[in-house]
Formats: structure tokens, C-alpha cells, sequence
């Protein structure tokens, strides 16, 4: 690391500069600066070479799928449009720590008037990067290592490791990825894990060591993922106290799993969006590439956002799943859905709504739930167009029930079951966005529907999550 | 199990009554149960019948793991989750049903004595057998052990237990011996307790004990589990008094309770030679 070298592309055949050459072009040659001098912002130019300084490990190969459209552009503004895109792929690919751009007009033997050259001026990561956090969080610290390869084989492959090491748990996971060159959306990842779980609600322990390996690609609009897993599951209590029904699920089992998720993801932001859909299928097949675990799983999430008056925003959203059990062994406690919570149904404890033993919440085969939320800007706006946009106030009303169905029954039946016992809530409160990723929210929340064996937070509820109803 | 474990399950047991539907668990009997699990769990029945407690049997292929101390066999009491033996002598006895409460301070040392040599030799011996002799480790332990599971979890679950028994041996010292000088031992555990049972009935005269219980448990099995050699069960049968405390116990606590109540606990298996 740390040479620097300048390597100059030929333009790609297709695009050669020769073909937008005029004639008369050519003959121009005198010496004086003044002459030369020109307006090229209405005029055709010709961007005759790219170049791409500061390449060390990074192969030329996959550049030249970013880069290629700069060569098809065909005035100056086009020109700056699209080596602007190109330096935005070029960041995307994640292997350039900055990218900058610089056109000039052509140099050398075969330059022409119009000709152009653009620089792509980059800087590479660095071959290895490292990170270190401490967490706190459930009963339990730990020490995050993360190590991160990437560009390991000079085509944006990238390698991760993570290593955590916790007062109770250690877990660590690694992961290759390697996107298909010039369409970074196709891409392929490998995965090796070990995770360990500590669930108070089931009081479970579940320890879960696999591989999965998965290929992403679009197709028009949405995004689709296959993907297999095959992983060694050990479940265990956490106290000596756990319900019987949560003993008899310990034990070991091996899960492979084929699934397939489909997302279609047109809103402006995954956290507080103002406008836009959003529809995630997901699928999961069990049991017939191998392991002792049978089941077929299906899952969906909607949500509709819509701006109305005053920067306000309705957001609503439904989600729903279905388990079924395949084959004569019934499901498992890792496998079951869960519901309720402060990024659920809020106004209830975290997982703590429907099936039940002993006060271990044991997970529902099927479950639904619906929320409507009506986001406004923080009273008088303090702090407008900077920190205080990072808040919102929000009214909800959520929805939902979870059970376990008698699949001899017919969906008729299903359908009444899952509409009996509704549990919901209503209340209000505030919204932080954390980055792009996670969300806050402090609430007061007034549970509804509540059936026996439920736990609520009747009042102030706090939450924090990814995932948001 | 702790000290203050022991303190709170005998505190909390003491308050119900021993309830109809207590249940004992093990792993599964045909395909899975090993020499020295299924020993164990003879033990603990034969305690419980000669203790009159109701128990039923039931097999899992998790035993092991839903068990709370990892070992089998463990016993299902109202809400109560309780194993091995020696806990379980301890909860019965806080359920106000005891073996040993005839016997002196003297007696009771003893009786512990010997409970813990059948422990720290026949349980060893067998365990040995089972997982540090490579036959019987690849032609019975192995398959038997991870039958319910799918490939290739099965050889990573049996070679575990391996090693870990591998590792428990090592720290014992065991893990230099042969097999003959295993049976030596196993020889010599039955010569001290062939010499203590003497001409009596049971081990501390009329009254059966936990420790009838546990060497019931422990020869009973060794004499009617087939493994890959007979050596270890030759061993046992040079001890005509052992045998004849087997068959008496057998019959006593086994095949007349089974003709009383056709019970739904029945404990089927071969008879003795």
C-alpha cells in the first residue's frame, strides 16, 4: 500500500473517441492559448480517455463497467452528469475511500478540440480495517472485534469477521460477498455463524452455529433473495425455573432451509419515510434439503405512507405469518412467531402477548398485526432544519393477535380465530431516527383487548429497534 | 447439585404431596439409552418402588438435554424438575419418604461410602466401556447415542459426547488404563460389596436402601445389556450372593408389582440367568 499509480483506460471500442471525430476537426493546431479557449457547454464533445489515478489492488475489469457510460456522453453537461453517477457507482462498490473528478480537455498526439478527458482520482480502503465497540444491553456486556477485508480480491469482494465476547455469550460470524462486476444489485454471499440468544420472555437459551449462502438480484422493481441455511440449533433453559413445556424443546436440532424474499421498496427513507410503499414477502422452506425440521413459513409486511397537511405524515402498515408444521413432529419454540413490544404492538411487554406456559411465552404458528400512525414535527418545531428534525411526534393505534391454529380446520375457521381476542393499543409520544437504520421512541401507551396470560406496559414504554409496526 | 438448591427444593417439596402423575424421563429404550443411563434409571425406579411412589416412565430423545443438571434420568414432580439419584433420595425424603432413616449415624456413613464406590467404579467402569473402548464405542455407543438425529449432526453430537467423556477420564486418571484392568476393578468393586451383602437380604439387613437401589440399578443392567463382549457381565456373575440379590429384588419390586397393578409403569426387560 501507500505507492500510488496512474494507469490510463482505453475507451471502450464500442465508444472509440475516432467515432465522433470530424474531419475538419483535425486540422486545427495553432499555438496560441487564446484561440483555443472555447464554450463547450452547448457544443458535441468527445470524452476521448478516462483515467482512474490511485488504482493499487482494485482490477481495471470491473471499472470499466461503472465507468462506461461517460464515454456515451455527448456535451459538457452530460459529460458532468454522468461522471457525477459513475463516482457515485464507483463509491457504492464501497472498496474507494473518497472519488474525486476531473475534466479536462484532451491531451496528446491524438487529442481533437473537443475532446475530453476525465480523471477519476480515487483512494482505496485500506486492504484491512478494524473495529471495536463495547455493548450493554440485556443483563449482558460485550466487546465487539469486527475485522473487514475489503476489496480482497481487487473486484469488491469483501470479507467481514465479527468477534463478540460477552460476560455471558460469545458469538462471531464471517462473511464473503461478492457482487456480479457492473451490476453491484447481483451479488452473492457466504456466511458462517455462531450466534447465541437469550430469550427472558420463553426463558429460553438458543445457541445457533450454521452457513448460509444467498444471491440477491432485481428483476424491474423489486429485489429478490434466495437463499439456503443449514444450522445446528441447541435449545436450552435459562433458569431452573423455566416452565416444563420450555424443557421438553431443549435439545438439539438441524435446520436447513430454503427461502426466498421478495422487496419492493419505493419510500424516501427506511426510517420515518414521507412517502412511498413498502411490500417484503418471505418464504421458508424446511426439511427437504436435509435436518430433522419440517415447516413451511410465510411471512409479509406492508406499509403505505402518505404526507398530508403541515409536514404531517400517515403511516399505516399490516403484518402478518403464517407456520406450518410439515410431517408429524410439532413445531419448534425457535421456529414460532412472536408479537408485542415497543416495535410491535406497543401498550405489552416484549413478546409477551398469546401462547403461554408457566408465564414463558411460547410463540404463536400464526399471527397478524396492523398499525396506523400519524406522524407530525415537534410542537413550535425547535431546532428546525437540524437537530430537531431528527424528531417526531406520533399518535398510534396498533392491532394485532397471535395464536396457534388447528390446520384440519379450514381457513374460515382461522380467519375467526384470528379475529377473536384482538389485542390493541392507542397512545402517543416521540420518535428519534438514529442514522438511516434504527429508530427511538418514548410513548404513552393505554393497552387494549388485553386476554389473561398477556403482560403489559400500561403507561410510558420506551423502545428501540430496526423494525417498526 | 448446590447446597442452596438442595436447601430450596427440600423446602418447596416438603409442601405437596407426592402427586399421581409424577413422571421419570429417559432417553428412548430401544434405540438410544446407553448401559450407563439406563443404569441410572433403574436406580432411581427401584428407589421409587421400593418407596411406593407412583412413577411413570417416559422416553424422550432429549432426556439429556431437557434434563436440568444434563444427566438422565430426571423425575417431573408437580412443577418440580429433579435429577440423579442422589437429589431425588433427597426430595423423596422432604416428601416424607425415606430408606434410610432406621439407620444409625455409623450405618448412614457407610451406606454413603458404598454409594459412592458404586459411583466412582461400576458408573466409571461402564462409562469407560462404553466410550474409551473402540469397538463398543463404534459398533454401540456411537450409533445408539445419536440415532434421532439427522446427518451429519448425529456424528458431531456422538463424537462431543466422546470427547467429553475422553476429557472426564483424563481427569480421573482412567484414561490410562486398559480394558482388563478395568474389569479388575470392576471385579474388585463386586468383591467389597459381595463381602458386605454377605448372607443378608439386603445391604443393611431386612430394610432395602438407596444403596440396594443403586447396585440393583447398576448389576441388574451390566447382567442384561448386551455389548460387545460378554466380559463385563462374567465379571459380575462370579458373585453368586449379587446374583441372588438381583433376582430377589427383581422379583420383589419388579415382577409382583407389575402382576398387582398391570401397571402403566412397567419396566420390561430380559430376566436374569
Amino acid at each position: 500500500m501507500g505507492t500510488v499509480h496512474a494507469r490510463s483506460m482505453d475507451p471502450l471500442p464500442m465508444q472509440g473517441p475516432e467515432l465522433g471525430v470530424q474531419a475538419d476537426d483535425m486540422d486545427l493546431g495553432e499555438p496560441d492559448r487564446e484561440e483555443k479557449q472555447e464554450v463547450l457547454e452547448n457544443k458535441d464533445v468527445v470524452v476521448q480517455r478516462v483515467h482512474i489515478d490511485g488504482l493499487g489492488r482494485t482490477k481495471e475489469d470491473i471499472l470499466t463497467y461503472e465507468i462506461a457510460d461517460v464515454f456515451r456522453a455527448k456535451s459538457l453537461i452530460d459529460v458532468m452528469k454522468k461522471s457525477h453517477e459513475a463516482r457515485q457507482k464507483l463509491l457504492r462498490m464501497g472498496i474507494f475511500r473518497q472519488v474525486e473528478v476531473v475534466i479536462d480537455t484532451a491531451e496528446g498526439a491524438d487529442a481533437v478540440p473537443n475532446g475530453l478527458d476525465v480523471t477519476f482520482e480515487v483512494k482505496e480502503m485500506r486492504r484491512m480495517t478494524g473495529s471495536y465497540n463495547t455493548m450493554v444491553g440485556n443483563n449482558e456486556g460485550s466487546m465487539v472485534l469486527g475485522l473487514k477485508l475489503p476489496n480482497v480480491f481487487g473486484r469488491a469482494e469483501k470479507m467481514t469477521f465479527q468477534f463478540s465476547y460477552g460476560t455471558k455469550e460469545t458469538s462471531y460470524g464471517l462473511s464473503f460477498f461478492k457482487p456480479q462486476p457492473g451490476h453491484f444489485e447481483r451479488n452473492f454471499s457466504l456466511n458462517l455463524y455462531k450466534v447465541t440468544g437469550q430469550f427472558p420472555w420463553s426463558s429460553v437459551r438458543e445457541t445457533d452455529k450454521g452457513i448460509s449462502t444467498e444471491i440477491s438480484f432485481p428483476i424491474w422493481r423489486t429485489n429478490h433473495t434466495l437463499k439456503w441455511e443449514g444450522v445446528w440449533r441447541e435449545l436450552g433453559c435459562l433458569a431452573r425455573t423455566a416452565s416444563f413445556a420450555v424443557r421438553e424443546e431443549s435439545g438439539h436440532s438441524l435446520k436447513s432451509s430454503l427461502s426466498h424474499a421478495m422487496v419492493i421498496d419505493t419510500r424516501n427513507s427506511s426510517i420515518l419515510p414521507r412517502k412511498g410503499a413498502l411490500l417484503k414477502i418471505n418464504q421458508e422452506l424446511a426439511g427437504y434439503s436435509g435436518g430433522d425440521v419440517t415447516f413451511l413459513k410465510e411471512d409479509f409486511e406492508i406499509q403505505l405512507n402518505k404526507t398530508l397537511f403541515w409536514d404531517s405524515v400517515l403511516s399505516t402498515s399490516l403484518w402478518g405469518g403464517m407456520l406450518l408444521p410439515l410431517g408429524d413432529k410439532p413445531s419448534s419454540i425457535a421456529d414460532r412467531f412472536y408479537l408485542g413490544g415497543p416495535t410491535s404492538v406497543r401498550g405489552f411487554s416484549m413478546y409477551s402477548i398469546g401462547p403461554q406456559s408457566e408465564g414463558d411465552y411460547l410463540g404463536g404458528e400464526a399471527y397478524w398485526a396492523g398499525g396506523v400512525h400519524l406522524y407530525t414535527p415537534l410542537p413550535f418545531r425547535p431546532g428546525r432544519g437540524g437537530f430537531g428534525d431528527l424528531f417526531r411526534t406520533h399518535f398510534f393505534l396498533n392491532a394485532g393477535n397471535l395464536c396457534n391454529l388447528n390446520y384440519g380446520e379450514g381457513p374460515r375457521a382461522h380467519l375467526s380465530k384470528l379475529a377473536e381476542c384482538i389485542r390493541w393499543s392507542y397512545g402517543a409520544g416521540i420518535v428519534l431516527r438514529l442514522g438511516n437504520i434504527a429508530r427511538l421512541e418514548l410513548n404513552y401507551c393505554i393497552p387494549m383487548g388485553v386476554q389473561s396470560g398477556d403482560r403489559i406496559c400500561d403507561g410510558v414504554q420506551f423502545g428501540a429497534g430496526i423494525r417498526f409496526l | 447439585m448446590s447446597l442452596a438448591a438442595e436447601a430450596f427444593v427440600s423446602q418447596i417439596a416438603a409442601a405437596e404431596p407426592w402427586p399421581e402423575s409424577a413422571t421419570l424421563y429417559q432417553p428412548l429404550k430401544e434405540d438410544q439409552i446407553l448401559l450407563s443411563d439406563s443404569a441410572s434409571s433403574l436406580a432411581v425406579q427401584t428407589f421409587l418402588r421400593m418407596c411406593g411412589l407412583p412413577i411413570q416412565v417416559t422416553c424422550r430423545p432429549n432426556a439429556e438435554y431437557m434434563s436440568p443438571s444434563g444427566k438422565v434420568p430426571f423425575i417431573h414432580v408437580g412443577n418440580q424438575v429433579v435429577s440423579e439419584l442422589g437429589p431425588i433420595v433427597q426430595f423423596a425424603k422432604a416428601k416424607g419418604n425415606s430408606l434410610s432413616d432406621g439407620l444409625d449415624d455409623v450405618q448412614r456413613a457407610e451406606m454413603k461410602a458404598y454409594m459412592e464406590l458404586v459411583n466412582n467404579m461400576l458408573l466409571t467402569a461402564e462409562l469407560y466401556i462404553q466410550w474409551c473402548d473402540d469397538s463398543t464405542a463404534s459398533e454401540i455407543s456411537r450409533p445408539r447415542y445419536s440415532s434421532p438425529y439427522a446427518w451429519p449432526l448425529n456424528h458431531v453430537l456422538s463424537y462431543q459426547k466422546q470427547w467429553e467423556v475422553r476429557k472426564k477420564m483424563n481427569a480421573i486418571g482412567w484414561a490410562g488404563k486398559n480394558l482388563e484392568q478395568v474389569y479388575e476393578d470392576v471385579s474388585q468393586c463386586c468383591q467389597a460389596l459381595s463381602q458386605r451383602l454377605g448372607t443378608q437380604p439386603y445391604f443393611f439387613n431386612k430394610q432395602p436402601t438407596e444403596l440396594d437401589a443403586l447396585v440393583f440399578g447398576h448389576l441388574f443392567t451390566i447382567l442384561t445389556t448386551q455389548l460387545a463382549s460378554d466380559d463385563l457381565a462374567e465379571k459380575v456373575k462370579a458373585f453368586s450372593n449379587l446374583l441372588s440379590f438381583c433376582h430377589r429384588i427383581e422379583q420383589t419390586y419388579f415382577k409382583e408389582h407389575d402382576r398387582e397393578s398391570s401397571g402403566s409403569s412397567r419396566h420390561s426387560k430380559g430376566s436374569l440367568p
